[in-house]
């Protein structure tokens, strides 16, 4: 199991960025890709190694979705991830930007300055910028299921429903890659 | 308050790093964001491997130009105030491998270009640059990090108007060095796992350095110096060829870049 933006190397200087607001779109992307390649290093790849199923909240697609929305090259911004191992299944969770914007604030107090695309300048108004800004990574996400054929769950059922779905997708995969095996491993 | 434009569309550039590309413009995949116009400030680069007196250059151009009446910043590897103390830290701590390495320089470089050296561009000083991105390529080279990936990710990076490459030997590059304050963990690529002697460890990795920046040399129009020559030969030879070029700007018209 490995999270977005969890890395000890990367903690210190995203911290002081996001704290003084003084991240620029272009390194708000590259903290985001070091904390990325050092998971990627120490979290992903030897579970991987060892035969293990590694569960990503969140992979290189957020950065894509967001850095993007922020203004970065979509054509620099996946090159710099290429270094990522793709994944076997990518899973994205859909869902129209009123109810996020609505389960959020049900929730917390408080959107974060960054979460909320405050850094653009778009609105003063923190709910307001943040259903600019996230409407605009919910359409750049639109893009990524066609570019990396991202499986879609439509997230705004109940927790039970999205869970079977998901399940269904992950087994699914996984019986079709060990059918895939055993027919290569079994000649006729 | 009324949204900006929403975000441009991809670049139709090729990305990467452009040997060509014109000078003061992106060498590759730009920021569209920052779209650049032709500025009246001057990037001047001095790159060259540890030990080779970058610093004390730097210094004695700076002290130049200023009498001359240049407004004159400063920018080096390492230095953003958003990096510097995540870059140390994680020297110190030995967690980096290569790849998180070049990330954490790139940040570092990105931070630096956006706040210091566009800004100082627009408002017309002369941005002296201790290293540029090609240190960060020469250590990726070593590292056998791909080139192509390396590129890329610099693509962003603004083509100074000069790039001064101090070159030196390795056998001098090393009494210089134990002459002053010793070899270092990093500057002797021990990450590298070369061996458990730091003297022929530092030997090894600073000739794959040199031969990494040699052949960067053509790639990116260095201006070659011998870095074995005295000190003020040497800075004597910098302002003969920096003189020049602004003599030159100055006398054209600035579309002309």
């Amino acid at each position: 199991m490995t999270e977005w933006n969890s890395s000890a190397l990367v903690k210190a200087a995203t911290k002081t960025g996001k704290k003084t607001n003084a991240l620029t779109p272009m390194t708000f992307s590259l903290l985001h890709a070091t904390d990325f390649a050092d998971r990627l290093l120490y979290n992903i790849i030897p579970p991987l190694k060892a035969g293990m199923i590694v569960l990503a909240d969140r992979y290189a697609y957020t950065a894509f979705a967001r850095d993007s929305t922020r203004g970065v090259d979509r054509k620099w911004v996946r090159e710099l991830y290429s270094f990522a191992v793709q994944p076997d299944l990518a899973v994205y969770f859909r869902v129209p930007i009123e109810v996020s914007t609505e389960r959020l604030l049900a929730r917390r107090v408080k959107l974060k300055f960054y979460e909320a695309g405050m850094d653009m300048g778009w609105s003063n108004n923190l709910v307001e910028s943040f259903t600019m800004f996230q409407g605009k990574v919910l359409d750049e996400y639109d893009r990524l299921v066609d570019e990396f054929g991202l499986s879609v769950v439509n997230a705004t059922g109940s927790i039970t429903d999205q869970q079977r779905v998901f399940r269904k997708l992950v087994s699914q995969h996984l019986e079709i890659k060990d059918d895939t095996e055993s027919i290569a491993d079994d000649p006729v | 308050m009324t949204p900006n434009p929403s975000p441009t569309t991809p670049s139709e550039a090729n990305g990467g790093i452009d040997g060509g590309a014109r000078i003061g413009g992106y060498y590759g995949n730009p920021i569209p964001y920052l779209p650049l116009d032709v500025y009246p400030g001057k990037i001047i680069a001095l790159e060259g491997t540890d030990g080779v007196g970058r610093s004390t250059q730097i210094y004695l151009l700076r002290e130049w130009l200023e009498v001359q009446g240049y407004g004159v910043v400063e920018t080096g590897w390492t230095r953003s105030e958003l990096m510097q103390p995540t870059i140390d830290l994680a020297k110190s701590s030995n967690t980096l491998n290569k790849l998180t390495f070049q990330l954490l320089y790139a940040t570092d470089f990105a931070d630096r270009l956006e706040k210091e050296i566009i800004p100082a561009l627009k408002a017309g000083f002369i941005v002296l640059s201790d290293r540029y991105i090609y240190t960060a390529m020469a250590r990726a080279g070593v590292r056998g990090l791909d080139r192509t990936w390396v590129r890329n990710l610099y693509g962003f990076a603004i083509v100074p108007h000069l790039v001064f490459y101090l070159r030196i030997d390795e056998k001098t590059l090393i009494r210089r060095v134990l002459q002053s304050r010793g070899m270092d963990y990093w500057e002797s690529g021990m990450d590298l796992k070369l061996g458990d002697d730091i003297y022929e460890s530092f030997r090894a990795y600073q000739r794959s350095l040199l031969k990494e920046y040699a052949s960067m040399a053509d790639e990116f129009n260095f201006r070659v110096l011998d870095a074995r020559r005295k000190v003020d030969v040497i800075q004597e030879e910098l302002r003969r060829q920096i003189g020049a070029f602004l003599a030159e700007n100055e006398a054209a018209p600035v579309t002309s870049l």
